[in-house]
Protein backbone atom coordinates (compact mmCIF):
# COMPACT_ATOMS: atom_id res chain seq x y z
CA UNK A 1 0.00 0.00 0.00
CA UNK A 2 2.67 2.42 1.03
CA UNK A 3 4.80 1.46 -1.97
CA UNK A 4 1.90 2.12 -4.29
CA UNK A 5 1.19 5.52 -2.77
CA UNK A 6 4.80 6.63 -2.94
CA UNK A 7 5.07 5.69 -6.63
CA UNK A 8 1.91 7.73 -7.28
CA UNK A 9 3.37 10.73 -5.56
CA UNK A 10 6.56 10.52 -7.58
CA UNK A 11 4.89 10.25 -10.98
CA UNK A 12 6.02 13.25 -13.00
CA UNK A 13 5.21 13.26 -16.69
CA UNK A 14 7.89 14.63 -18.95
CA UNK A 15 6.36 17.85 -20.19
CA UNK A 16 9.19 18.79 -22.51
CA UNK A 17 7.89 17.07 -25.68
CA UNK A 18 4.43 18.46 -25.09
CA UNK A 19 5.86 21.94 -24.63
CA UNK A 20 7.87 21.52 -27.82
CA UNK A 21 4.78 20.55 -29.75
CA UNK A 22 2.70 23.39 -28.32
CA UNK A 23 5.40 25.92 -29.19
CA UNK A 24 5.52 24.58 -32.71
CA UNK A 25 1.77 25.02 -33.01
CA UNK A 26 1.98 28.53 -31.57
CA UNK A 27 4.73 29.38 -34.05
CA UNK A 28 2.61 28.06 -36.91
CA UNK A 29 -0.41 30.13 -35.95
CA UNK A 30 1.74 33.21 -35.38
CA UNK A 31 3.16 32.89 -38.88
CA UNK A 32 -0.13 32.36 -40.65
CA UNK A 33 -2.14 34.95 -38.76
CA UNK A 34 -3.12 37.83 -40.99
CA UNK A 35 -4.35 40.95 -39.25
CA UNK A 36 -5.03 42.63 -42.60
CA UNK A 37 -7.76 40.06 -43.15
CA UNK A 38 -9.86 41.94 -40.62
CA UNK A 39 -10.46 44.69 -43.14
CA UNK A 40 -12.22 42.25 -45.46
CA UNK A 41 -15.95 42.02 -45.01
CA UNK A 42 -16.45 38.28 -45.33
CA UNK A 43 -20.23 38.60 -45.37
CA UNK A 44 -20.05 39.93 -48.93
CA UNK A 45 -20.76 37.51 -51.73
CA UNK A 46 -18.23 38.36 -54.39
CA UNK A 47 -18.85 37.54 -58.03
CA UNK A 48 -17.21 34.39 -59.33
CA UNK A 49 -14.70 34.79 -62.12
CA UNK A 50 -12.53 31.90 -63.16
CA UNK A 51 -9.92 34.09 -64.79
CA UNK A 52 -9.39 36.32 -61.74
CA UNK A 53 -5.80 36.16 -60.52
CA UNK A 54 -4.31 36.73 -57.07
CA UNK A 55 -3.53 40.35 -56.36
CA UNK A 56 -0.16 41.46 -57.67
CA UNK A 57 0.75 44.82 -56.16
CA UNK A 58 3.78 45.15 -58.45
CA UNK A 59 5.85 46.51 -55.60
CA UNK A 60 3.18 48.92 -54.43
CA UNK A 61 2.02 47.77 -51.07
CA UNK A 62 -0.49 50.50 -50.44
CA UNK A 63 -3.95 49.10 -50.85
CA UNK A 64 -7.15 50.92 -50.10
CA UNK A 65 -9.84 48.31 -49.53
CA UNK A 66 -13.48 49.28 -50.00
CA UNK A 67 -16.17 46.80 -48.99
CA UNK A 68 -19.43 47.72 -50.68
CA UNK A 69 -22.57 45.81 -49.85
CA UNK A 70 -25.60 45.22 -52.05
CA UNK A 71 -27.12 48.54 -50.91
CA UNK A 72 -24.00 50.45 -51.91
CA UNK A 73 -22.98 51.05 -48.30
CA UNK A 74 -19.32 51.21 -47.44
CA UNK A 75 -18.13 49.17 -44.47
CA UNK A 76 -14.73 49.55 -42.86
CA UNK A 77 -13.81 46.95 -40.23
CA UNK A 78 -17.51 46.14 -40.00
CA UNK A 79 -18.55 49.74 -39.34
CA UNK A 80 -20.63 51.63 -41.86
CA UNK A 81 -18.96 54.82 -43.05
CA UNK A 82 -19.91 57.78 -45.13
CA UNK A 83 -18.40 56.81 -48.47
CA UNK A 84 -17.49 60.24 -49.81
CA UNK A 85 -16.00 61.49 -46.55
CA UNK A 86 -14.01 58.31 -46.03
CA UNK A 87 -12.50 58.33 -49.53
CA UNK A 88 -11.74 62.06 -49.25
CA UNK A 89 -10.01 61.47 -45.91
CA UNK A 90 -7.94 58.63 -47.29
CA UNK A 91 -6.97 60.74 -50.31
CA UNK A 92 -5.92 63.61 -48.03
CA UNK A 93 -3.65 61.33 -46.05
CA UNK A 94 -2.12 59.85 -49.20
CA UNK A 95 -1.58 63.30 -50.74
CA UNK A 96 0.07 64.55 -47.54
CA UNK A 97 2.38 61.54 -47.54
CA UNK A 98 3.20 61.93 -51.24
CA UNK A 99 3.88 65.65 -50.81
CA UNK A 100 6.22 64.88 -47.93
CA UNK A 101 8.08 62.21 -49.92
CA UNK A 102 8.14 64.09 -53.20
CA UNK A 103 7.95 67.91 -53.08
CA UNK A 104 7.10 68.02 -56.81
CA UNK A 105 3.90 66.10 -56.18
CA UNK A 106 0.85 68.30 -56.43
CA UNK A 107 -2.82 67.85 -55.78
CA UNK A 108 -4.56 66.27 -58.74
CA UNK A 109 -1.63 64.03 -59.68
CA UNK A 110 -2.26 60.32 -59.87
CA UNK A 111 -2.07 58.62 -56.49
CA UNK A 112 -0.02 55.41 -56.30
CA UNK A 113 -2.48 53.67 -54.01
CA UNK A 114 -4.45 50.81 -55.52
CA UNK A 115 -8.14 50.89 -54.71
CA UNK A 116 -9.37 47.36 -54.02
CA UNK A 117 -13.11 47.14 -54.59
CA UNK A 118 -14.88 44.25 -52.91
CA UNK A 119 -18.48 44.62 -53.93
CA UNK A 120 -21.37 42.26 -53.46
CA UNK A 121 -22.34 40.44 -56.63
CA UNK A 122 -25.82 41.97 -56.71
CA UNK A 123 -24.72 45.58 -56.20
CA UNK A 124 -26.26 47.69 -58.98
CA UNK A 125 -23.80 49.48 -61.21
CA UNK A 126 -25.15 52.94 -60.36
CA UNK A 127 -24.04 52.50 -56.73
CA UNK A 128 -20.68 51.12 -57.72
CA UNK A 129 -20.14 53.85 -60.27
CA UNK A 130 -20.66 56.42 -57.55
CA UNK A 131 -17.80 54.89 -55.56
CA UNK A 132 -15.49 54.66 -58.58
CA UNK A 133 -16.19 58.24 -59.62
CA UNK A 134 -15.55 59.51 -56.10
CA UNK A 135 -12.22 57.71 -56.07
CA UNK A 136 -11.30 59.12 -59.46
CA UNK A 137 -12.21 62.65 -58.41
CA UNK A 138 -9.67 62.34 -55.60
CA UNK A 139 -6.87 61.12 -57.83
CA UNK A 140 -7.10 57.35 -57.54
CA UNK A 141 -6.52 55.70 -60.90
CA UNK A 142 -5.44 52.16 -60.17
CA UNK A 143 -8.26 49.81 -59.31
CA UNK A 144 -8.54 46.18 -58.51
CA UNK A 145 -11.94 44.51 -58.72
CA UNK A 146 -12.14 41.50 -56.44
CA UNK A 147 -13.83 38.25 -57.35
CA UNK A 148 -13.83 34.68 -56.15
CA UNK A 149 -11.90 32.29 -58.36
CA UNK A 150 -14.38 29.47 -57.73
CA UNK A 151 -17.78 28.94 -56.22
CA UNK A 152 -17.65 28.37 -52.48
CA UNK A 153 -20.32 27.15 -50.14
CA UNK A 154 -23.88 26.25 -51.06
CA UNK B 1 30.53 15.77 -5.66
CA UNK B 2 27.34 16.20 -3.68
CA UNK B 3 27.07 19.79 -4.91
CA UNK B 4 27.49 18.69 -8.53
CA UNK B 5 24.72 16.10 -8.19
CA UNK B 6 22.43 18.68 -6.70
CA UNK B 7 23.08 21.00 -9.65
CA UNK B 8 22.33 18.19 -12.05
CA UNK B 9 19.02 17.56 -10.41
CA UNK B 10 17.73 21.08 -10.97
CA UNK B 11 14.46 20.82 -12.86
CA UNK B 12 12.54 23.70 -14.29
CA UNK B 13 8.88 23.76 -13.58
CA UNK B 14 7.54 23.45 -17.10
CA UNK B 15 3.91 23.38 -16.05
CA UNK B 16 3.65 27.17 -15.86
CA UNK B 17 5.27 27.61 -19.27
CA UNK B 18 3.00 24.95 -20.70
CA UNK B 19 -0.03 26.75 -19.29
CA UNK B 20 1.04 29.95 -20.96
CA UNK B 21 1.79 28.19 -24.24
CA UNK B 22 -1.63 26.57 -24.20
CA UNK B 23 -3.24 29.94 -23.59
CA UNK B 24 -1.40 31.39 -26.55
CA UNK B 25 -2.35 28.40 -28.64
CA UNK B 26 -6.00 28.76 -27.67
CA UNK B 27 -5.93 32.44 -28.62
CA UNK B 28 -4.45 31.74 -32.03
CA UNK B 29 -6.84 28.86 -32.73
CA UNK B 30 -9.87 30.95 -31.80
CA UNK B 31 -8.78 33.97 -33.84
CA UNK B 32 -7.60 31.95 -36.82
CA UNK B 33 -9.71 32.64 -39.84
CA UNK B 34 -8.23 31.62 -43.14
CA UNK B 35 -8.61 34.32 -45.78
CA UNK B 36 -10.83 33.33 -48.70
CA UNK B 37 -9.12 32.67 -52.00
CA UNK B 38 -9.85 35.82 -53.92
CA UNK B 39 -8.71 36.85 -57.34
CA UNK B 40 -8.86 40.25 -58.92
CA UNK B 41 -8.91 42.15 -62.16
CA UNK B 42 -6.50 45.07 -62.30
CA UNK B 43 -7.75 48.06 -64.19
CA UNK B 44 -6.40 51.45 -64.96
CA UNK B 45 -9.43 53.68 -64.90
CA UNK B 46 -8.81 57.02 -66.58
CA UNK B 47 -10.22 60.15 -64.96
CA UNK B 48 -13.89 60.86 -65.54
CA UNK B 49 -14.76 63.02 -68.51
CA UNK B 50 -18.03 64.79 -69.14
CA UNK B 51 -20.14 62.79 -71.54
CA UNK B 52 -23.13 64.47 -73.07
CA UNK B 53 -25.46 63.49 -75.85
CA UNK B 54 -23.54 60.38 -76.71
CA UNK B 55 -25.12 58.24 -79.36
CA UNK B 56 -24.44 54.54 -79.51
CA UNK B 57 -23.19 55.03 -83.04
CA UNK B 58 -20.28 57.04 -81.71
CA UNK B 59 -17.84 54.20 -81.45
CA UNK B 60 -14.91 56.54 -81.78
CA UNK B 61 -14.91 60.17 -80.96
CA UNK B 62 -13.86 62.57 -83.65
CA UNK B 63 -11.82 64.58 -81.17
CA UNK B 64 -14.23 67.49 -81.02
CA UNK B 65 -14.62 67.45 -77.28
CA UNK B 66 -17.45 65.00 -77.03
CA UNK B 67 -15.80 63.29 -74.11
CA UNK B 68 -14.27 60.17 -75.65
CA UNK B 69 -10.66 59.90 -76.48
CA UNK B 70 -9.95 59.14 -80.11
CA UNK B 71 -8.99 55.56 -79.34
CA UNK B 72 -11.88 54.35 -77.21
CA UNK B 73 -13.96 51.44 -78.29
CA UNK B 74 -17.48 51.81 -76.91
CA UNK B 75 -19.37 48.89 -75.45
CA UNK B 76 -22.96 49.45 -74.42
CA UNK B 77 -24.50 47.07 -71.91
CA UNK B 78 -28.24 47.09 -71.43
CA UNK B 79 -30.00 45.31 -68.61
CA UNK B 80 -33.46 44.28 -67.51
CA UNK B 81 -35.09 45.10 -64.19
CA UNK B 82 -33.39 42.16 -62.48
CA UNK B 83 -29.98 43.50 -63.40
CA UNK B 84 -29.25 40.83 -66.01
CA UNK B 85 -27.66 41.65 -69.34
CA UNK B 86 -30.14 41.87 -72.19
CA UNK B 87 -27.81 43.06 -74.94
CA UNK B 88 -24.29 44.28 -75.55
CA UNK B 89 -23.57 46.81 -78.24
CA UNK B 90 -20.18 47.06 -79.82
CA UNK B 91 -19.58 50.41 -81.41
CA UNK B 92 -22.34 51.08 -83.91
CA UNK B 93 -23.46 47.45 -84.02
CA UNK B 94 -24.42 44.73 -81.59
CA UNK B 95 -22.19 42.07 -80.14
CA UNK B 96 -25.10 39.97 -78.93
CA UNK B 97 -28.67 40.13 -77.76
CA UNK B 98 -29.57 38.00 -74.77
CA UNK B 99 -28.01 37.01 -71.46
CA UNK B 100 -24.30 37.04 -70.74
CA UNK B 101 -23.93 33.29 -71.04
CA UNK B 102 -20.87 31.39 -72.17
CA UNK B 103 -21.90 31.36 -75.83
CA UNK B 104 -22.59 35.09 -76.03
CA UNK B 105 -19.46 35.97 -74.09
CA UNK B 106 -17.43 33.83 -76.46
CA UNK B 107 -18.97 35.70 -79.34
CA UNK B 108 -18.06 39.03 -77.73
CA UNK B 109 -14.53 37.76 -77.15
CA UNK B 110 -14.24 36.77 -80.80
CA UNK B 111 -15.39 40.21 -81.97
CA UNK B 112 -13.03 42.02 -79.62
CA UNK B 113 -10.12 39.85 -80.69
CA UNK B 114 -10.87 40.82 -84.24
CA UNK B 115 -10.73 44.51 -83.33
CA UNK B 116 -7.73 44.49 -81.00
CA UNK B 117 -5.74 41.80 -82.75
CA UNK B 118 -5.09 43.71 -85.94
CA UNK B 119 -1.71 45.35 -86.26
CA UNK B 120 -2.83 48.97 -86.58
CA UNK B 121 -5.88 48.89 -84.38
CA UNK B 122 -7.06 52.40 -83.55
CA UNK B 123 -8.14 51.34 -80.08
CA UNK B 124 -6.17 51.09 -76.91
CA UNK B 125 -8.98 51.45 -74.40
CA UNK B 126 -12.59 50.53 -73.89
CA UNK B 127 -15.41 52.70 -72.67
CA UNK B 128 -18.21 50.64 -71.22
CA UNK B 129 -21.58 52.34 -71.06
CA UNK B 130 -23.58 50.48 -68.46
CA UNK B 131 -27.25 50.37 -67.57
CA UNK B 132 -27.64 51.68 -64.01
CA UNK B 133 -29.38 48.56 -62.74
CA UNK B 134 -26.87 46.08 -64.08
CA UNK B 135 -25.59 43.78 -61.33
CA UNK B 136 -21.89 43.87 -60.53
CA UNK B 137 -21.64 40.14 -61.21
CA UNK B 138 -22.90 40.60 -64.76
CA UNK B 139 -20.64 43.59 -65.34
CA UNK B 140 -17.62 41.59 -64.22
CA UNK B 141 -18.28 39.01 -66.92
CA UNK B 142 -18.03 41.69 -69.60
CA UNK B 143 -15.00 43.32 -67.96
CA UNK B 144 -13.36 39.92 -67.84
CA UNK B 145 -13.75 39.49 -71.60
CA UNK B 146 -12.33 42.99 -72.17
CA UNK B 147 -9.42 42.46 -69.79
CA UNK B 148 -8.45 39.30 -71.67
CA UNK B 149 -7.80 41.23 -74.89
CA UNK B 150 -4.26 41.83 -75.92
CA UNK B 151 -3.03 44.90 -77.71
CA UNK B 152 -0.76 44.53 -80.75
CA UNK B 153 2.30 45.17 -78.55
CA UNK B 154 1.42 42.09 -76.51
CA UNK B 155 0.26 43.92 -73.38
CA UNK B 156 -3.12 43.26 -71.91
CA UNK B 157 -5.86 45.81 -72.26
CA UNK B 158 -6.10 47.53 -68.90
CA UNK B 159 -7.54 50.93 -69.73
CA UNK B 160 -11.24 50.57 -69.20
CA UNK B 161 -13.59 53.35 -68.25
CA UNK B 162 -17.23 53.34 -67.33
CA UNK B 163 -20.13 55.62 -67.85
CA UNK B 164 -23.71 55.21 -66.78
CA UNK B 165 -26.45 55.00 -69.35
CA UNK B 166 -29.42 57.23 -68.59
CA UNK B 167 -32.26 55.55 -66.74
CA UNK B 168 -34.95 54.21 -69.07
CA UNK B 169 -37.51 56.96 -69.52
CA UNK B 170 -35.23 59.65 -68.15
CA UNK B 171 -34.98 62.90 -70.04
CA UNK B 172 -31.86 63.05 -72.22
Amino acid sequence: MSASMSSHANAEPNLTPMLDMVFQLVTFFMLVINFKGAQLDLSLKLPVLGSARPLDTEGHDELFVLNIDSQGKLKVYGIEKDMKAYIAGEARVTIAKMTFDNPKFKKGDELPTMVVIRADRVTPFKLLDDVIKTCQEHGFRRFSLKAMTKVEGP
Amino acid sequence: MRRRRRLGEVELNLAAMLDMAFQLLTFFILTFRPAPIEGQLSLNLPPPVPITNVQPEQAVDSGNGGGFSTNSLVLTIRANGDGDVTSVGLGPGRAFVGPANAYNLHELDRLLRGLFGIQHTPYDQVLIRVAPDLRYEELMKIIDVCARQKLPDGTRLQKISFSELPEPGAKQ
